[in-house]
């Protein structure tokens, strides 16, 4: 048998599990308690309006990745495939409404009796429509109101109009996010949120670009784990705290050669959603090949860097519409171009995930096309974000040894 | 001395036994089964009941991690290509269709993979979607081929899913079809299935199983594009492939 080379952890693992604790200990308390009223938010929703209103903000999506990624994913979509959700559609809906109709969360862990419960839910449909049908399960069993915050899908041009018209949405939920907060709408806390937002989102860029090192001292497994504050908490003190902490393990890292992989010999590119229920078998699969993945669409998608406190919704429309996968093939090659050289990749692996097509970027030739202009070599893999029964691991792992193989000799 | 290569498939395990001039004096193949590490021994008895053998063996395919003896592994894709440049040193696109896998492999000029890609997580196409047929409807991999020579037209079959298109196979029986027509339009689907993996331009070679031991399907993927050639004994070509691999 081959050796395996060690994984050396991050030491900031203790400090997020702090702050993802505290993160949840303030949902229970105010679910128990009720002296802070609950929003239910997309991943990539409004965030900063919501905290900056005095909500405690509570993602169904982060619940999804939780039950990916505790392996529970599969006992509970069948649950939802019998009453009445497709098993095409989104695996974190299938699994979070599973989960939801047989009165389990990964968070009884941590004390909670059920999911915190909705005062309000708001939803912003830059990722896909699902997230709509999804909230609006959960406003007619709670009998809460939902709010929507519609954007266009494809966008190829960000135009003012585009732009304006879901700024011009940002405005008009505030009143009716009013009618069920504690506080009223203040535009100055409103800036101090976007500030804060805008500063965390700036930090955890630097913490991705610390993997334009060779070698990085960070890769996608992390990545996918540390992004928890900056989902969840973005708009926070606590995200900024956190990221300050991480960064300069990372630099520190650097500073010293400690690299996430060690014998850091190929770089990879990993587009589409994380294979949850894979990620650490996947992590020391890709360490034993001496393979780091040291850029990924979906943790780069999370830098709201456009956040502007002096135009706070001009600016909030602008960078939820900026966002990666709001955007038209023509612009995702553009930025899959860029992330390409600026990260020194050798190669890439599109995760078509069967029931998320719109994080799935090899559907429409993008990958050809890319190959065509890059010549950076790819393998496409076939499974899903949380159904792990569309995964066949044994095929993929022939692909992704083969494509490693392919790319050590072209080196 | 003798080195050994072995191809350790979902279906079968394929060994080669290679001489000093890396020519290959022997074959065997079994059924894999659920043990791999007998499957492998299986190989390594037949050659060394007659022949004096070296370790490492050189092996690929699945579970090959497992196996107890002194090895070097390698990725079945790359040393197939390695096997068939060997043969033709040329640029080449290479299908090779196994028990639940098919293979497009693009080889360039130095022998070198260039881009490969594997059906997607669907065995329809592949050997077991044939052996799945047989089952059901009592017939061998032989008769299977001579079935498909009579053919006169074709009947297609349009179900994805393996079951379903035993299902589909037996509606067209129940609703008059001959067997040789199905037969045909079962193996066009393998064909079809087979170009769907990715462009073939000027030379493809057929390779694994299914090509030897049904020549028709070799013939189809002939009238599909013409410039196509699949070597002798081609499902060994993966093991041999490890073998030249691991030769200085």
């Amino acid at each position: 048998m081959q050796e395996k080379p060690e994984i050396v952890k991050l030491q900031s693992v203790g400090n997020l599990r702090v702050t993802m604790d505290d993160y949840f200990n303030r949902l229970k308390t105010a679910d128990e308690t009720k002296n802070k009223k609950i929003v239910w938010c997309t991943s990539v929703g409004p965030a900063e309006l919501l905290y900056s209103m005095g909500f405690e903000v509570y993602f169904p999506e982060n619940h999804g990745a939780m039950l990916g990624a505790s392996k529970t994913a599969d006992k509970y979509i069948p649950t939802a495939v019998a009453h009445g959700f497709s098993p095409d559609i989104c695996s974190y809906l299938t699994s979070d409404i599973g989960a939801f109709l047989q009165n389990e969360t990964p968070l009884q862990k941590s004390g909670f009796k059920s999911v915190p419960t909705p005062d309000i839910l708001v939803y912003n449909t830059n990722q896909c429509r699902e997230v709509g049908d999804w909230f609006s399960y959960y406003a007619r069993y709670f009998k809460v109101p939902i709010l929507e915050i519609n954007t266009p899908l494809c966008i190829n041009e960000l135009t003012p109009s585009i732009i304006k018209s879901v700024a011009e949405q940002f405005k008009e939920i505030i009143p009716e996010l009013e009618k069920v907060a504690t506080q009223k709408f203040d535009i100055d806390k409103f800036r101090e949120t976007i500030k804060l937002s805008h500063d965390g989102c700036v930090l955890w860029r630097q913490v991705l670009e610390t993997a334009k090192n060779k070698p990085s001292p960070i890769n996608f497994f992390d990545s996918a784990i540390h992004m928890g504050p900056i989902v969840v908490m973005r708009g926070t003190q606590h995200a900024v705290d956190y990221y300050k902490i991480l960064l300069a393990e990372l630099q520190e890292r650097v500073r010293n050669g400690i690299s996430a992989v060690p014998n850091e010999k190929l770089r990879l590119y990993w587009d589409g959603m994380p294979l949850w229920y894979k990620l650490s078998s996947n992590a020391k699969m890709f360490a034993s090949l001496d393979t780091c993945i040291v850029a990924s669409t979906y943790c780069n998608s999370w830098i709201f860097d456009a956040l502007d406190p002096a135009d706070p919704f001009e600016s909030s429309a602008l960078a939820y519409c900026k966002l990666f996968i709001v955007r038209a093939d023509e612009e995702k090659e553009k930025v899959l171009t860029n992330l390409l050289s600026e990260f020194s990749i050798d190669g890439i692996i599109y995760h078509e995930s069967k029931t998320c097509p719109r994080n799935s970027n090899n559907r429409y030739g993008l990958q050809n096309r890319l190959l065509e202009k890059t010549k950076v070599p790819f393998i496409e893999i076939h499974g899903d974000l949380n159904d792990s029964r569309c995964y066949s691991e044994e095929q993929s792992i022939i692909s992704i040894e083969t494509f490693i193989q392919q790319l050590a000799n072209r080196k | 001395m003798y080195r050994i290569g072995i191809d350790l498939g979902s279906s079968f395990t394929k060994g080669v036994l290679v001489n000093e001039d890396n020519a290959i004096v022997d074959y065997f193949v079994g059924r894999t089964g659920f043990d791999f590490d007998k499957a492998s021994k299986k190989v390594i008895d037949h050659f060394s009941a007659q022949h004096e053998i070296e370790y490492p063996i050189f092996t690929c395919g699945y579970g090959r991690e497992k196996l107890t003896v002194p090895l070097v592994s390698n990725s079945e894709i790359i040393a197939l290509s390695k096997a068939v440049f060997d043969i033709y040193k040329k640029p080449c696109s290479v299908i090779d269709i196994g028990g639940q896998d098919t293979k497009f492999v693009k080889i360039n000029a130095e022998g070198q993979v260039d881009k490969f890609k594997m059906n997607r997580k669907c065995a329809a196409g592949t050997g077991s979607f044939l052996e799945e047929i047989a089952f059901r409807l009592d017939i061998s991999a032989l008769e299977f081929n001579e079935f498909a020579e009579k053919a006169t037209e074709e009947i297609r079959i349009n179900s994805f899913c393996t079951v379903f298109a035993v299902s589909e196979i037996i509606g067209m029986i129940k609703n008059g079809s001959n067997m040789p027509s199905i037969v045909l339009g079962i193996y066009n689907s393998i064909i079809e299935r087979s170009f769907e993996l990715a462009l073939v331009e000027d030379f493809l070679v057929v390779t694994g199983g299914i090509p030897d031991n049904h020549p028709m399907i070799l013939k189809l993927f002939k009238d599909k594009f013409k410039n196509t050639e699949s070597p002798e004994k081609s499902q060994f070509l993966a093991a041999y492939g490890c073998v030249l691999l691991n030769t200085k």
